[in-house]
């Protein structure tokens, strides 16, 4: 491999950059209301910074102040939706020019936003959902003395998050990816004063800086092989440029996905930041920031249409961690991080999709806006029951919470039928078409996909009857409670939209025909047919839910005193013993399987990182030696770097 | 007794001197005579007015000046320096951040007993003599004249055509700040030790450069960089005058900018000098001493830059990897900004490597923002005392954002800048750096340089968390209230790093239509 | 006689003095043998003048002898302060400077 070979020679650079980018319309020409498309990302990033900057004066309405604003994204996204729906498909593609950064004369990157049908979608979810966490947060953070500054972070989320999805270029992109890692970075360390919280955010800060070197990369493999960093012209380009350029160029922008998707090999920091508020476990950590590295290959989908290496290394890191989160989701006692490693699972179908190629990129998206909004409402209900029991996390201090929580069980139970593949909801559709495409291209991918959606059906039983079901285990103190309408409304929204929100893009709206023009579909040939294969994954997963329901909702299961929590335990698990297929087809192998990732994530990734840390800072001390402080020592090593000088000098010339 | 034959002797040519090129070089230099002028007639109680109207009044209209000039240029003093676009540029960049510098040195509301500087440099610390001095609350008010000279210097060094007006600028620049690095107020031992260790190393390096410019002009016949380029093109084989040269050269400019492994003054003397002057250096030197290396390498050795190269990639990987490697673990703030001004040293010289004209306006504009956040750094660096002085130890800074957020604040934005996070000028110039470098053909130093700078961003971003995510300490340090003279220097600063990453065009423009030396 | 023996001969000048930096303790010695580097520079600079057939070298070696001395007055005063507070010109005495 040489990078140097990659490289035009400077007279080959275009002279001008193409002016009128081909297929797309200046916002200008476009009119309406996309002139205006600018504001997506002003308002909330205005109401980060009157927060900020306004300090304790804006404490009695700030929290309104930061609510209205992604509200205000929101009304104008609908608007330019209706107006995109309203225009013929080639006037789509909408570019606002805003400002030029020329770097050295020589690379010209327009600070310009982009919008198309994809990044439409993309705002539609991030300011529809961002408001209605927004909303949301204000009953849950009721009582933090930081509120504002909770808020703040937030709005700087979204401003930053939607920079991201309406960037029209690399660079613009890579701006709004820093932007939303270092929100995410602040929230997750939002309860600085648990040691915990700060330990999971400096673990989300080094696993996402290493994704983030991956983009950089690719940034800079781009400005070699292309000389350019536009979307439309680095795509344009995509096909001249050799196989070797494309494939490092697909390999680093799928590292930087790794890292901000948390999939495999870099996943492990996702279970930890659910140290942070529960409203930024549902926004960012579940149904927006976490898929921008979905977001980030399906954009490029040029570049991946041509880097056969890096696709299949794309789809072989989906399979991975699609089965291992959902594994990972079967062991979990902790609500939120059962749901953090269902995550993990739903991305890896994104990526399994992705891997597809043109078969499975609008699946991919579209399971995408699907997840956004099941999973947003699955968290908002599991913060609703924390909220109600005073912070307990761990399941197994829940139990028939639904004779108190009526409202958030309803809410739960919309998710978990969005999520479980039951017809008519939303995975069902979402989830089906990305098994299809799977064993359409790729039979191993397929089967691992139903596996998977077998292990969905059993954790999210799981999780709904440990919470909402069988017998009370409640702590002594815990007094719970429905949560506010404040709180309860955005679930109850969110539940709509986990109910039909497939029915709605199949039925309704034309997903697949709205995605097109961007993604390129490409229709595929089932192995086998189309209603066996549905009848075959609705058995795998409602074998799922029946294996889960006996497990743990329909035994009754002894009323405990929440001291004697090991008496619990051991009574569960004595129970599993009596179950020889759950324990051997679930139960153990999930065990082992958890406890070696366990082991793995800490001995091999937090080893890796802790292992780097130190050899790095161990190197630093070695380094630190030669500073002895004394000055002849300084002289000596000058005289050695001037005889290494000539040392090269002579070995360059020589060679 | 010899009486000579009167002859009429020839008319002795004097060369031309183009005022307004030579302008802001000849305010800045006599202003600082005057100033020494003052130091010896004036009265006492007056002098610091003088010397301040003197400093601002010169710095601001040598920057004037400069803008004026813009455009224009060519060879002044019979080309012994030329002033160009990158040298106008430079100079406008050397002048702000001197101007900055100079509000920062002003302050004297942040030490109970007066400004940075010892009242008396000559007295022995802990004397009756400096207490006595101290109590009167004397004011030195020399280093005005020395400041003056040592910023004359810096914009005469990145304007030198050729090599001895280059090595009398080093010297011009270099001396004064010898000096200035011995007169802080506190912690007097430190500071003479760094003047004493930073005076005998950087005097061993102008040696070095001294010789390796007697080489080349043994090579060459001449020391005019333009003659010394074409001797190198018409004899293109191999030639030690040449080679040799050209090391020793590299060495004396090496230092001046801390490059590993000609580094190890920088810590110690950005530790012991009083911080405004650290500031000052820091950000001048640096501007100063790339602007004089750029001009080298691209006027007279790009000929056999294949010769030079491998070498500079050698010493490039080195500096920013032990730069920022070094800085982790590094628990004293001043230390590590100057670990952290080590390792920008080598991502500058992706840009010297790079000999492209965007590789120069790209480091040139690289430079101008680093300056500017570097003197705000230390600007808010010196606010942060307790009753011995500044308190530099980083766990002390814990709970800063708290406390005083606007400071921190300022402090954190200067740390993303060195980063490299998006939105502050920082990120453009890194990035049209390694963008520069990549397009001339250097993948692969512009791989490790990013590995380099994502390990950077963790020490900048450790003392961001310490300020920020941790609670403060009980007996902590407190922050002085400063006078308006260090706020507007902060206040700039910041503003700049904001501003230059959001809307960079204008200065990346003036910096790209100043991408070419005149010979 | 062969002017390549003046440029061995300043070569070695400068070597000396490089080594009287590296070995030797007084800052003032350390000074001189900086100060001796300089003056190999010089010797070269006139032998270079000599062989080129121009006096460019000859006057820069004025110019260096000038700067010389400017570097001489800035020393010496700050090892006289040195001095006056630590009675010692040794230079390895002073580090408290380092990591």
């Amino acid at each position: 491999m040489n990078l140097t070979s990659l490289q035009l020679p400077l007279s080959e650079l275009p002279e001008e950059p193409v002016e009128a980018l081909t297929g797309t319309l200046p916002a200008e020409a476009a009119g309406g209301y996309f002139p205006y498309m600018w504001l997506l990302v002003a308002l909330p990033a205005f109401g980060a910074l009157v927060l900020l900057v306004g300090g304790k004066r804006t404490n009695a309405w700030g929290h309104l102040l930061a609510c209205l604003l992604p509200i205000g994204s929101f009304v104008l996204a609908c608007l330019l939706l209706a107006q995109m729906m309203g225009a013929p498909v080639e006037d789509r593609l909408v570019t606002l020019e805003m400002w030029d950064w020329t770097f050295a004369g020589m690379f010209d990157v327009p600070f310009a936003l982009r919008l198309d049908q994809l990044s439409m979608v993309f705002v539609m979810l991030i300011s529809g959902v961002g408001s209605l966490i927004h909303i949301y947060s204000i009953g849950y953070m009721a009582e933090d003395p930081d509120r504002r500054k909770f808020f703040a972070y937030l709005n700087l989320f979204v401003a930053a998050m939607l920079l991201l999805v309406l960037a029209n270029n690399y660079l613009l992109l890579y701006v709004g990816w820093e932007g939303v890692g270092l929100a995410s970075y602040l929230l997750i360390g939002f309860w600085q004063y648990k040691s915990s919280a700060a330990v999971a955010a400096k673990k989300a800060f080094v696993m996402n800086r290493v994704g983030d070197v991956g983009l950089s990369v690719a940034v800079m493999l781009m400005f070699v092989t292309f000389g350019t960093v536009t979307f439309e012209q680095v795509f344009a380009a995509a096909p001249e440029a050799g196989d070797t350029a494309l494939n490092l160029i697909g390999l680093a922008l799928l590292l930087a996905a790794v890292g901000k998707s948390a999939q495999f090999p870099l996943q492990a920091w996702l279970l930890d930041a659910m140290e942070g508020p529960t409203p930024v476990s549902a926004l960012i950590h579940a149904a927006t920031m976490v898929t921008a590295g979905v977001y980030l290959i399906v954009r490029s989908n040029a570049i991946f249409d041509l880097a056969s290496i890096a696709v299949t290394a794309v789809l072989a890191v989906g399979i991975i961690t699609m089965v291992a989160g959902a594994v990972i989701a079967c062991a979990k006692d902790e609500i939120k991080k059962s749901l953090a490693g269902s995550t993990m699972s739903q991305i890896g179908y994104m990526f399994v999709a992705a891997g597809l190629g043109p078969a499975g990129y609008v699946f991919a998206i579209f399971h995408l806006l699907m997840h956004g909004m099941f999973k947003a409402d699955l968290f908002l209900s599991a913060g609703s029951v924390m909220h109600g029991m005073k912070d307990e996390k761990n399941m197994r201090f829940y139990g028939a919470l639904r004779k108190v929580m009526l409202v958030t069980t309803i809410a739960f139970i919309c998710g978990f039928l969005g999520i479980s593949g039951l017809p008519p909801f939303d995975s069902f559709f979402s989830k089906d078409d990305i098994i299809k495409a799977a064993l359409g291209t790729n039979w191993f991918a397929g089967v691992a996909a139903i596996a998977a959606a077998g292990l969905t059906a059993f954790y999210m039983t799981r999780m709904l009857s440990m919470t909402f079901f069988g017998d009370k285990r409640w702590k002594e103190e815990a007094d719970p409670h429905e949560s506010p309408s404040v709180m309860t409304v955005p679930m109850l929204l969110l539940s709509v939209g986990a109910l039909f929100g497939g029915l709605f893009f199949v039925y309704v709206g034309d997903i697949v025909g709205w995605l097109d023009p961007i993604t390129g579909y490409q229709p595929f040939v089932l192995p086998i047919n189309d209603t066996v294969l549905e009848i075959v994954t609705l058995v795998v997963v409602l074998t799922g839910i029946t294996l889960a329901w006996r497990q743990y909702a329909s035994r009754p299961v002894p009323q405990q005193p929440p001291q004697q929590v090991s008496v619990f335990t051991t009574a569960a698990r004595n129970s599993l013993y009596d179950d020889a297929f759950n324990e051997a087809v679930f139960m153990r192998p999930g065990q082992y399987l958890t406890r070696w990732l366990v082991w793995f994530d800490n001995q091999v990734v937090d080893g890796a990182v802790r292992g780097i840390a130190s050899k790095v800072s161990g190197a630093g001390e070695q380094v630190k030696r030669l500073q002895t402080g004394f000055a002849r020592s300084y002289a000596l090593l000058m005289v050695g770097g001037a005889v290494l000088i000539g040392v090269v000098f002579v070995v360059a010339r020589w060679l | 007794m010899i009486i000579l034959p009167l002859v009429e002797p020839p008319p002795i040519e004097l060369p031309e001197l183009d005022w307004l090129l030579l302008g802001p070089m000849a305010l800045v230099l006599g202003a600082a005579v005057v100033g020494v002028m003052v130091e010896a007639f004036a009265p006492r109680s007056s002098r610091r007015t003088i010397q301040l109207v003197l400093t601002f009044g010169s710095l601001i209209g040598a920057f004037v000046l400069v803008v004026l000039a813009a455009g224009s240029g060519g060879p002044v003093m019979a080309s012994a320096a030329v002033i160009d676009g990158p040298a106008l540029f430079l100079q406008g960049g050397i002048l702000l951040v001197a101007l900055l510098a100079a509000l920062t040195m002003a302050e004297r509301h942040v030490d109970p007993s007066g400004d940075a500087f010892a009242a008396r440099a000559s007295a022995m610390p802990g004397s009756e003599d400096e207490r006595q001095f101290t109590a009167r609350g004397y004011l030195q008010t020399e280093v005005w004249p020395l400041f003056l000279f040592a910023v004359g210097g810096m914009m005469l060094f990145p304007a030198s055509n050729d090599l001895l007006t280059m090595f009398v600028a080093l010297e011009i620049m270099s001396l004064p700040l010898y000096l200035l690095a011995g007169m802080a107020r506190r912690r007097r031992l430190l500071s003479q030790e760094s003047a004493l260790k930073y005076f005998l190393l950087g005097a061993f390096s102008s040696a070095f450069f001294l010789y390796g410019a007697a080489l080349v002009y043994g090579f060459a016949g001449t020391v005019n960089l333009g003659g010394i380029a074409d001797a190198v093109t018409a004899q293109p084989q191999m030639s030690g005058l040449l080679l040799g040269g050209i090391a020793m050269i590299a060495v004396g400019m090496l230092f001046k900018v801390a490059a590993v492994p000609f580094h190890s003054w920088a810590p110690d003397v950005y530790q012991g000098a009083p911080t405004p002057v650290t500031g000052f250096m820091a950000a001048g030197v640096k501007v100063a001493a790339f602007g004089a290396l750029l001009r080298l390498m691209y006027v007279a050795f790009a000929g056999s830059e294949w010769d030079w190269r491998p070498a500079f990639w050698v010493i490039a990987a080195l500096t920013f990897f032990v730069g920022s490697i070094v800085a982790l673990v590094q628990s004293d703030i001043k230390r590590m900004l100057a670990y952290s001004s080590i390792a920008h040293a080598g991502f500058l010289l992706l840009g010297v490597i790079a000999v492209t004209p965007e590789g120069l306006a790209a480091t040139m504009f690289y430079l101008v923002t680093y300056g500017l956040a570097t003197v705000g750094a230390f600007g808010v660096v010196m606010l942060v005392r307790d009753d011995t002085g500044e308190n530099t130890a980083m766990e002390n800074w814990r709970g800063l954002g708290r406390t005083h957020p606007w400071l921190a604040g300022a402090f954190a934005l200067f740390l993303l800048s060195f980063a490299g996070i998006p939105l502050t000028a920082g990120f453009i110039g890194k990035f049209s750096v390694f963008a520069a470098a990549a397009a001339a053909g250097e993948g692969w130093l512009v791989l490790l340089a990013v590995l380099a700078s994502a390990i950077a961003a963790f020490f900048y971003i450790r003392v961001v968390v310490v300020m920020f995510f941790s609670d403060p300490v009980g007996d902590g340090p407190a922050v002085a209230v400063p006078s308006w003279f260090t706020r507007t220097a902060i206040a700039f600063g910041a503003a700049a790093t904001l501003v230059l990453g959001i809307f960079p065009q204008p200065v990346l423009e003036w910096a790209a239509q100043a991408d070419i030396f005149i010979r | 006689m062969d002017p390549g023996n003046y440029i061995i001969l300043s070569s070695i000048l400068f070597c000396i003095g490089a080594l009287g930096v590296l070995l030797r303790r007084n800052a003032i010695v350390v000074f001189m043998s900086v100060e001796l580097m300089l003056n190999a520079a010089n010797l070269a600079f006139v032998t270079f003048a000599r062989m080129h057939g121009n006096l460019e070298g000859q006057a820069i070696a004025f110019f260096v002898m000038i700067v010389a001395a400017a570097e001489v007055v800035v020393g010496l005063a700050i090892i006289m302060t040195i001095f006056r507070t630590r009675r010692s010109v040794s230079i390895d005495e002073p580090h408290l400077l380092r990591n």
